[in-house]
């Protein structure tokens, strides 16, 4: 088993107030790496529409390299107009995974429509840097990943990884709509699709991570490393019903694989849970693992997905 | 490539052999016999429509596929279907409010349908993609392949991917469909209206489709506003030829002026179009069922003769009619 130590909430969204695009949430955070500080991307909301409908934008905020607790920077504006009429992202663009490529930073995020009989659908898009991860532009309209014949809807949470020549995209594919309460609540499972550059990608066409609490389960934000001559995913996962409190809400698992294709879940291992009270006391959600400095860290979000921001984890030992 | 266009085809129309109003229809199907496609067998015709029910949650149309059976001149109706032809999507998938159209495809011992699947949206009224399904029963009822489409949005195709017609050229599939470009308001506070085009993707195996992404392979005749819909394709003689409909993307519903007409291509070698809209060699009727609009073109060949299915007036609300090519 893994140990975390919690060092405690790192961003709290509400606190910021200059910022009409960012009144709450901070979720899905993702880092890259620069000098003096780690800058960490992060989707948020504005206040709710008329009729109780958010929208999401995707920013980032700059914490020193030698201190993750102290702020250089926020960004002043996201780093994405969401998209035009009709377009998949036109009503969100939560969450974004970003990584170098040459002078570039690429970015894959899920873009966010609404929809009538259910309440959103999401595609994956992309977009590119050419001014280090400050602002980006769409590398088309439409999505770059998809819906296919066996992942219908709702393909969200990318995470680009590159293990040898070859590009991943880890990802959730919807697989069923379930009426609760005769509300539309999406289940959702663990994927992959390889690319030799970044742009033309291949399903894997199968569930990477068996379901462990009932056979609806749905699990998120897959968040991959290589340690060791072994992958390891840390990914969040909740039950299909009731999930918005702490009973049924999401928890953080883990599994790992020598091959990328088969996959040992284990979520003894993950050693991270739900705190006594506090902004992190009823779920934890969309862990993102980096190494910095010699140390293993792990990023996450707590209460209502990321609502009240997200805080920070050290690991203790070796993976 | 660009050698001189043909002489102009030469069709009698035989007028509307369909009605929907007619015959009784399942899924409470009344009005609306559109797109239809045909599918050859010995004995008889068939051929596929959509039809649409009023949802009962709210009023709104659900199109869904039926057939009708021809004898060989198609001056008889040997039945319609009795039972539903395939089942629309489950909640949130892709099809989920309407299946129009589909084309059929007999290959090997089974017969594959393309569908175009209706999602309806927020922010403007409906997405689509391009469904397949399969039947085992000579085409009497179909089983999709998966819950979602097998060909939808991508970079530079940003939505509305439909309309697939297939053709199987020696071994290799081609696939004619169409690719949002636009939405826009017409006005400010109207609904959004939309513009497509005619793309063209490719397949060894009917399933896993690889896109031109983006290229408009028929060129506009009225201007970047002209929406392009439902291709289909035949060899005639030693060219192909491309029969779609094209319109002006606002107030072309009720507007004679500005609603779907027959438009034409050729080719040689299934790459490189040429417009030839006055080759065609069909027009609106003065007066009658196809007198304001036609629309929603399907070219099929049996017995050595090509025939040219279409819909009329209202997107084809009443029934559809046929021509023969002389």
């Amino acid at each position: 088993m893994f140990r975390w130590e919690k060092l405690g909430r790192v961003f709290n969204p509400r606190e910021t107030t200059d910022r009409s695009w960012l009144h709450e949430f901070a979720q899905g955070p993702c880092t890259l790496l620069f000098d003096d500080f780690v800058r960490v991307y992060f989707s948020c909301r504005p206040p709710p529409d008329q009729s109780g409908q958010y929208c999401s934008y995707t920013a980032f905020i700059d914490l020193k390299r030698d201190n993750l607790f102290e702020t250089a920077k926020l960004a002043s504006q996201p780093i994405l107009p969401l998209g035009g009429l009709g377009e998949f992202d036109e009503f969100g663009i939560y969450p974004t995974s970003v990584i170098r490529s040459g002078n570039d930073v690429l970015a894959f995020y899920g873009g966010w429509t609404r929809c009538e009989s259910v309440p959103f659908n999401v595609a994956i898009g992309a977009a590119k840097s050419s001014d280090g991860g400050e602002t980006f532009r769409k590398l088309g309209r439409g999505p770059i990943l998809s819906y296919s014949a066996d992942e219908p809807f709702v393909l969200s949470g990318p995470k680009v990884r590159r293990f040898g020549d070859r590009w991943y995209l880890f990802y959730i594919a919807g697989r069923k709509w379930k009426l609760v309460d005769n509300r539309p609540e999406p289940v959702y499972r663990i994927r992959m699709a390889w690319s030799r550059d970044g742009i033309v990608w291949t399903k894997a066409g199968k569930d990477l991570i068996e379901c462990r609490l009932e056979e609806d389960e749905a699990q998120a934000s897959p968040d991959v490393f290589f340690c060791d001559g072994r992958y390891h995913m840390f990914f969040c996962y909740r039950r299909s019903a009731n999930f918005r409190g702490r009973d049924n809400g999401y928890r953080i698992g883990y599994a790992v694989s020598e091959d990328l294709w088969h996959w040992r879940r284990d979520d003894s291992k993950a050693g991270i849970d739900v705190s006594e009270d506090g902004w992190d006391s009823e779920m934890l959600s969309y862990p993102h693992v980096f190494d910095l400095d010699g140390e293993t860290y792990m990023f996450y979000l707590g209460n209502q997905v990321g609502r009240e921001g997200f805080g920070l984890a050290r690991l203790e030992g070796e993976l | 490539m660009r050698s001189s266009a043909s002489p102009p085809l030469k069709w009698e129309k035989l007028g509307k052999i369909f009605d929907p109003a007619q015959f009784r229809l399942p899924n409470g199907c009344e009005q609306f016999a559109q797109a239809p496609q045909a599918l050859a067998f010995d004995r008889f015709t068939r051929i596929y429509f959509s039809s649409r029910e009023r949802d009962p949650r709210n009023g709104k149309y659900l199109s869904h596929v039926c057939f009708v059976d021809f004898s060989e001149e198609f001056r008889r109706v040997i039945r319609v279907n009795d039972r539903s032809v395939i089942e629309l999507g489950k909640l949130g998938c892709f099809d989920e409010h309407g299946i129009f159209p589909m084309s059929v495809l007999r290959h090997g011992d089974k017969i594959y349908g393309y569908t175009c699947g209706w999602s309806r949206r927020t922010s403007v009224s409906v997405e689509t993609s391009v469904g397949i399904a399969a039947s085992d029963d000579d085409g009497v009822t179909f089983q999709k392949v998966g819950d979602g489409p097998i060909l939808t949005s991508s970079l530079h195709e940003p939505f509305l991917v439909g309309d697939g017609f297939v053709l199987l050229e020696g071994n290799q599939f081609h696939m004619w469909y169409i690719f949002g470009t636009d939405w826009r308001r017409p006005t400010n506070g109207a609904s959004p209206e939309r513009t497509y085009k005619i793309g063209h993707a490719v397949s060894r195996d009917g399933f896993a489709w690889q896109k031109e992404e983006g290229r408009q392979i028929i060129s506009d005749r009225l201007g970047p506003e002209e929406s392009q819909a439902l291709p289909t394709v035949a060899r005639i003689g030693d060219r192909y030829h491309m029969i779609f409909c094209y319109r002006e993307s606002t107030d072309f519903r009720l507007n004679k002026q500005r609603g779907y007409r027959l438009g034409h291509a050729w080719s040689e070698n299934l790459e490189e179009w040429v417009r030839d809209d006055a080759g065609l060699g069909l027009d609106v009727s003065v007066s009658g069922w196809d007198s304001d609009m036609q629309c929603y073109p399907n070219l099929f060949q049996r017995d050595g003769r090509t025939y040219l299915l279409y819909n009329g007036n209202e997107f084809g609300r009443h029934g559809f009619g046929i021509a023969i090519l002389k």
